[in-house]
């Protein structure tokens, strides 16, 4: 087990890919932010790559381990410390009973660090996933973030650790983390000329973005978009605005909803379904970015790419999460 | 060669039982169809884009992950390194074109009755919570309540508008937007009630709550914020704890293409279902199976009684939202 003493900011129990399949019942994915962060985790400590994980936004958290075990931290540089004594990240490293884990805030890149336990997070499956869908308040850890004194219950860890410990990754495997998020996204459904002016649509994949400070877990929020972006004066039965349509779902997560004037990145907790056009989706192996994009100090940029490219950067990033990419 | 936003993979035609067919690119793991250029709301759209749906489920296609209904679109969500989008687009096209007489629109659907208690002291509570917290001059809330400000909308008196919820069956479009929620339609026009949402929005309202935004009712399935007019509480549609019977396999209840119809009982009666269903879980839910039959609707709706009707509310309503003070 591991006892938390301090949650930080934003502490969360997070698997990948998350609760398929329920969209129509209002449920998004939930699931890691930064899902190849949450996997390369997993594969430092020898789990299943869709383990869950701890997942701590912005930092401050501590914890003391319950039990000896092999743990991983990744993501945003959190300088971690075990005892007192700093512990690298992207690396396992072999914990004991007692021991306390404790993390600074998110580093100069990146906003969210993952830790994988050795034989994962053992919470109760809630419709196939281990993971905390923060917004509407179910899986995980009683579907909330972590408080003082929670006991966290470890799955079991596999009898040789010390195999497991000393973990790292070879060259050039690491993510490079940026301050300006380059973001490969597919135009649609709604920027078609109907919906949206050409003009509008290249003015999103023309310059960075800024990440406005209230974004979360559901949305990412970014700045508003200039005039003659629209195509249309009005909604008609959809809404008075003209961002509005026919309540449509959300190709989640993933689709850049135009909410009134401010184009909203929707993410693993956000709505499934409801009355704003889309412009854009991220391709799914560009997620993991938006997971460590810094609220109010980053920036994203759309880069137009083909579903043809798409499948590729999947097939690219699933080549990487192997045992192949261990040194 | 696609130009840079043309969005749109494929297309069918109109035909005297479809609107023009739309292939939707939105990003690399969905697909939007959409059903005619026009956005309307037109239950028709719904009922031949479920049959449809439904057949295309049944089918079971490798890759396919689910189907994501709305009122004239449906998003198809799938894996392309299984299945590529153009092989899905065929599969669909196959279906659409074996659907072409109206008398092939026949839609499973089933009939759910639920008792309501108009203007409970819960959902008073959730009022009179907004206008102490959120909007202390909301005009949409008179007599500490939001009944006669629906009334006001439609031109109609508060004894007409739940005769217009009781007198109608409810159809679901689909889920989304919350877990389990549903978004319901009136299958007879003539009960056509449309108001506009809070704003800003609730805080908290409470589990059962029934309220009505726009053209569509909704029955809230665990307490949170929102926006509709509320206007009663009905019994639990949904129950995370899945500890009734009905919920055993399933937290949630509705289905698309479900039909809701409501008829009145007293607030103890409510209170009562809500132990019998949370506490004792031995409630027995009044669900019927049943058809949608396109032709047998189409002539209904067509009937001169009906046209009537409709043209006289649309006049009162006219009236009523020139009255009625906007949100």
């Amino acid at each position: 087990m591991f006892i938390i003493k301090n949650p930080g900011i934003e502490t969360l129990v997070e698997d990948w890919p998350g609760r398929l399949g329920y969209l129509g019942k209002g449920m998004s994915t939930a699931g890691g932010m930064d899902n190849l962060a949450l996997r390369f985790a997993n594969l430092l400590v020898g789990n299943p790559l869709g383990e869950a994980c701890l997942e701590v936004a912005g930092g401050y958290l501590e914890g003391e381990f319950g039990v000896d075990t092999v743990i991983s931290i990744t993501g945003t540089d959190i300088s971690p410390s075990i005892n007192g004594q700093p512990v690298p990240m992207w690396k396992s490293c072999r914990v004991q009973k007692g021991d306390i884990l404790k993390l600074s805030h998110f580093g100069e890149y990146g906003f969210r660090a993952y830790i994988g336990f050795a034989g994962g997070i053992d919470v109760p499956l809630y419709l196939g996933s281990k993971s905390t869908c923060l917004f509407g308040s179910y899986g995980g850890f009683d579907g909330r973030k972590l408080k003082q004194g929670d006991v966290l219950a470890l799955g079991g860890a596999p009898q040789n650790l010390t195999s497991l410990e000393g973990r790292g990754l070879k060259d050039g495997v690491m993510p490079v983390y940026e301050r300006e998020w380059h973001l490969r996204a597919i135009p649609g459904p709604n920027a078609s000329p109907e919906y949206i002016t050409e003009k509008g649509m290249d003015y999103l994949f023309s310059q960075p973005l800024r990440i406005q400070h209230s974004s979360n877990r559901s949305a990412y929020r970014l700045e508003e978009i200039k005039s003659g972006f629209f195509a249309r004066e009005d909604g008609g039965v959809g809404g008075s605005h003209p961002s509005n349509i026919v309540d449509h779902a959300y190709a989640m997560p993933g689709a850049l909803n135009i909410c009134g004037n401010t184009p909203v990145l929707l993410t693993a907790d956000g709505p499934t379904l409801g009355g704003y056009m889309c412009a854009l989706s991220v391709i799914k192996a560009d997620m993991w970015k938006i997971g460590q994009g810094t609220p109010s100090r980053d920036y994203i940029r759309f880069v137009s790419c083909t579903r043809e490219e798409a499948l590729q950067a999947r097939l690219e990033q699933k080549k990487i999460l192997t045992e192949d990419s261990l040194s | 060669m696609l130009k840079p936003y043309d969005v749109i993979l494929d297309t069918l035609p109109t035909i005297s039982s479809r609107p023009e067919v739309l292939f939707r690119q939105a990003g690399d793991g969905f697909l939007q169809v959409e059903y005619g250029r026009e956005q309307r709301a037109f239950l028709f759209d719904s009922f031949r884009m479920m049959t449809v749906n439904n057949m295309l489920v049944a089918q079971n296609i490798q890759g396919l992950i689910e189907t994501v209904p709305g009122l004239r679109t449906n998003l198809f969500h799938f894996d392309p390194e299984i299945l590529p989008v153009e092989k899905l687009i065929g599969l669909i096209k196959d279906v659409e074109e074996s659907v072409t007489d109206l008398s092939d629109i026949e839609l499973d659907s089933r009939l759910i009755s639920l008792p309501i208690a108009f203007e409970d002291s819960e959902t008073r509570k959730a009022v009179e919570k907004y206008v102490k917290e959120v909007r202390p001059d909301a005009p949409n809330v008179i007599n500490g309540y939001n009944l006669e400000y629906m009334a006001l909308c439609n031109g109609v008196s508060v004894e007409e508008i739940k005769q217009m919820i009781l007198g109608t069956e409810w159809y679901n479009s689909g889920g989304g937007f919350w877990p389990g929620g549903g978004f319901y339609w009136p299958m007879d026009p003539r009960c056509a009630i449309v108001v506009p949402k809070y704003n800003p929005p609730r805080t908290w309202t409470p589990e059962g709550a029934v309220g009505i935004g726009g053209p569509c009712i909704f029955t809230y399935t665990t307490p949170t914020g929102g926006g509709y007019q509320l206007f009663g509480r009905t019994i639990p549609i949904f129950q995370f704890s899945q500890k009734h019977p009905l919920f055993k396999n399933s937290p949630f209840l509705y289905r698309p293409a479900d039909r809701i119809k409501f008829h009145e009982v007293s607030e103890e009666e409510i209170l009562y279902i809500f132990k019998h269903v949370h506490e004792d879980t031995d409630y027995e839910y009044q669900i019927e199976p049943g058809i949608i039959s396109v032709e047998r609707w189409l002539n209904f709706y067509h009937s001169e009684d009906v046209q009537e009707g409709m043209k006289e509310l649309k006049i009162k309503q006219a009236e009523g939202s020139q009255k009625a003070p906007r949100l």
